[in-house]
């Protein structure tokens, strides 16, 4: 009698013991990392890609001629508008990471001015409308006082993949354009091209 | 000896009804969804949330728990959350991409369902239709384009792991990419897009019976005709028999156009099939623990197959009657979800049923170990029967058919379109019967249609089927 139940006990037990870990799941674990780390998970778009772009297009834009060129003929700095980027890629990229950090990299070189997006305008004009209504005379700003950009940044993140069976090869570029807003001239174009190799593994435990 | 024989039977006997009762009472997955179901039926999205947030911690099924919630979701009219479920159900279906070494080993010896659910292939490729669908719902055409490039990149995956699969091609997201490209105003890869839909909808046509759209035809014919490609235009032309339309009547004029979409009832339900017989076994000589050697025989092996099957869903209506400043549409067949799903289920049953039969041998294996154990000469009668019968009752029960799938996808997707010149309206949309009376009539005010652009509209219709289910029950 033991020894029959006691061999089904163990079997039971272990069958037990499996399906009691399927079903238990550890805390999360936070690590700090800095941001500057690399770390490539699903060979999606990711922060590095971002600060690459970032860094790549800030350098290019301030160490070009178009700058130079603006403040001998017009002896100032040049207004810059943020339009669309377009993102023509194959996936969900969020392309106000990079260009939020050229925005900055630009006005702290103190050669570029940024105007306000148009969304941020209408915000910025509903606001100026209110102080019309509540604000003193004295602190009150004006309507029709608007800085005029002199060119828009336009962009768009094109990607091409290639794929055969668990490996693929993306490609991104990321085109910007400066265009002079008084004659359409293309002042500045910048680009970055970003290529990666993901293997995805065909077992997991 | 002759009471250990009566024994036998009774523990065998015991064992059966056991296993009848246990099977009756543990559901498989596609029976836990009649209440999501009714819920849908009448509306009531919220509980139906509800309920599928029950299954949120599900570690195998998490994938269609995502799917189902991103689908109604969408229904509710919630489609930036819907984005945000289903863009994670993608993620975890590619996780899934590798395939498990332990929970592929758990399933040779329990069933099926013990693998996570990846999603078939038609599921993984029509998250992104509906997920782009949404984007456009949602009047952001670049990234319901980011969908349909996805969707072009999951199709050649397709195509290339299983040349003979049936599925390579989906016709309607192939479509739907076109119209993207088009309202951006990329015109040569809408042609593209439209092509690929084409040859898609002759294999349609071939496969599941469904014709290639009317409205199809026209935009090859307009977009042959736009890009100066005159060969082709003139074989288009003289295939559908119809003459290209002047630009000035459809949206590349002043208009714009209403795209409306019925996504009708809801896709088929896997059921399980299940084979069960007692296979005898040889007597056998046993030594009992008087030494007398004596002839017994023993239970017989329990054998058991647990197969699913596709089982169709009320559709309850046709058609829909779309009308619009005095302009009447109705709508036509896009994708026949449901045919695709019974293809797909057809194509992989051979290798459903081998692992099955693989893991009905390896069961008959455990039922002989555990029989010869028992009858070791030192044990007793009642333990050897113990053992024996608990080994029979552990194989039926596990022998489970995997009946999981999308389950809130409609069965079919139809579509309709309208050019109407740039304003605010009220859309009426009336489903339709099978014998063409409008059985109900729902009315969506404030549709607003811009210039050359399109405005999309969509209706999921769940009939209520609350004799469906009662009859499922006990069948």
């Amino acid at each position: 009698m033991s020894r029959a139940l006691h061999k089904n006990g163990l079997a039971i037990l272990t069958i037990a013991i499996a399906l009691t870990f399927a079903g238990c799941s550890s805390s999360p674990q936070v690590t700090r990392m800095d941001a500057a780390e690399v770390k490539d998970l699903s060979g999606a778009w990711n922060d590095t890609d971002s600060q690459q772009v970032s860094e790549e297009m800030i350098r290019d834009v301030l160490g070009r001629a178009w700058l130079e060129e603006f403040a001998r003929k017009q002896k100032g700095q040049p207004a810059v508008i943020v339009g669309e980027v377009a993102n023509l890629s194959h996936e969900h990229i969020n392309v106000n990471t990079f260009v939020a950090d050229m925005e900055r990299a630009l006005i702290n070189s103190s050669k570029v001015q940024f105007v306000a997006s148009s969304t941020e305008r209408k915000e910025v004009r509903s606001e100026r409308k209110d102080q019309d209504l509540h604000a003193s005379e004295a602190t009150r700003k004006p309507m029709g006082q608007e800085l005029g950009a002199d060119f828009m940044l336009k962009g768009t993140i094109n990607t091409i993949i290639d794929a055969s069976g668990k490996t693929q090869v993306r490609y991104y570029q990321v085109d910007l354009t400066l265009i002079s807003l008084a004659d359409n001239r293309k002042v500045w174009v910048g680009q970055k091209k970003i290529k990666k190799l993901v293997e995805r593994s065909n077992l997991r435990f | 000896m002759a009471v250990s024989l009566v024994w036998r039977r009774v523990a065998l006997f015991l064992a059966v009804i056991s296993v009848g009762a246990f099977q009756a009472g543990c559901a498989t997955y596609s029976d836990s969804f009649g209440l999501i179901e009714q819920n849908l039926a009448a509306r009531q999205y919220d509980a139906a949330l509800q309920e599928i947030e029950k299954q949120a911690n599900s570690k195998t099924d998490r994938a269609l728990y995502l799917l189902n919630k991103g689908m109604v979701q969408r229904m509710a009219g919630d489609f930036a959350g819907s984005n945000q479920t289903l863009e994670k159900a993608k993620s975890e279906m590619e996780r899934l991409y590798a395939a498990s070494v332990s929970e592929n080993a758990l399933s040779f010896l329990i069933n099926d369902a013990t693998v996570s659910y990846a999603g078939d292939d038609y599921e993984q490729v029509l998250v992104h239709l509906f997920m782009a669908l949404n984007y456009l719902e949602l009047g952001q055409p670049l990234d319901a384009r980011v969908e349909a490039l996805q969707v072009d990149i999951k199709l050649r995956e397709i195509g290339e792991k299983i040349p003979e699969n049936k599925f390579t091609e989906d016709a309607l997201s192939r479509y739907i990419t076109g119209m993207i490209y088009e309202e951006l105003g990329e015109w040569s890869d809408a042609m593209i897009a439209y092509r690929k839909a084409y040859g898609a909808y002759k294999k349609y046509r071939e496969n599941y019976g469904v014709p290639v759209p009317d409205m199809l035809k026209r935009d090859l014919l307009r977009l042959a005709q736009r890009q100066g490609l005159n060969d082709e235009l003139e074989q288009y032309r003289k295939e559908f028999g119809i003459e290209p339309q002047a630009e000035t009547d459809d949206i590349a004029g002043e208009e714009g156009e209403l795209v409306f979409i019925l996504n009708n009832g809801l896709a088929p339900i896997k059921r399980e099939k299940i084979v069960s017989a007692a296979a005898p076994q040889a007597s056998v000589v046993v030594d009992s623990r008087e030494h007398r050697k004596h002839e017994v025989t023993p239970m017989p092996y329990m054998v058991s197959i647990a197969l699913p099957y596709y089982e169709s869903r009320p559709k309850g209506i046709a058609s829909a009657r779309i009308s619009l400043l005095g302009k009447q549409t109705t709508t036509q067949m896009m994708e026949d979800i449901d045919a695709i799903a019974r293809a797909s289920l057809d194509s992989r049953m051979t290798a459903i049923t081998a692992r099955s039969v693989a893991r009905m041998v390896a069961k008959i294996k455990i039922q002989d170990v555990v029989d010869r154990t028992g009858r070791n000469k030192d044990s007793e009668l009642a333990a050897e029967l113990l053992g024996s019968f608990l080994v029979r009752v552990a194989t039926m029960v596990t022998e489970r058919a995997d009946t999981r799938s999308w389950l809130t996808l409609p069965a079919n997707v139809q579509m309709a379109k309208l050019s109407v010149p740039p304003g605010s309206y009220t859309v009426t949309v009336e489903l339709m019967s099978e014998g063409g009376q409008a059985i109900a009539t729902r009315e969506y005010p404030e549709i607003v249609i811009k210039k050359k652009r399109k405005t999309y509209l969509t209706q999921h219709w769940v009939p209520d089927m609350g004799a469906s289910l009662t009859r499922r029950r006990w069948k």
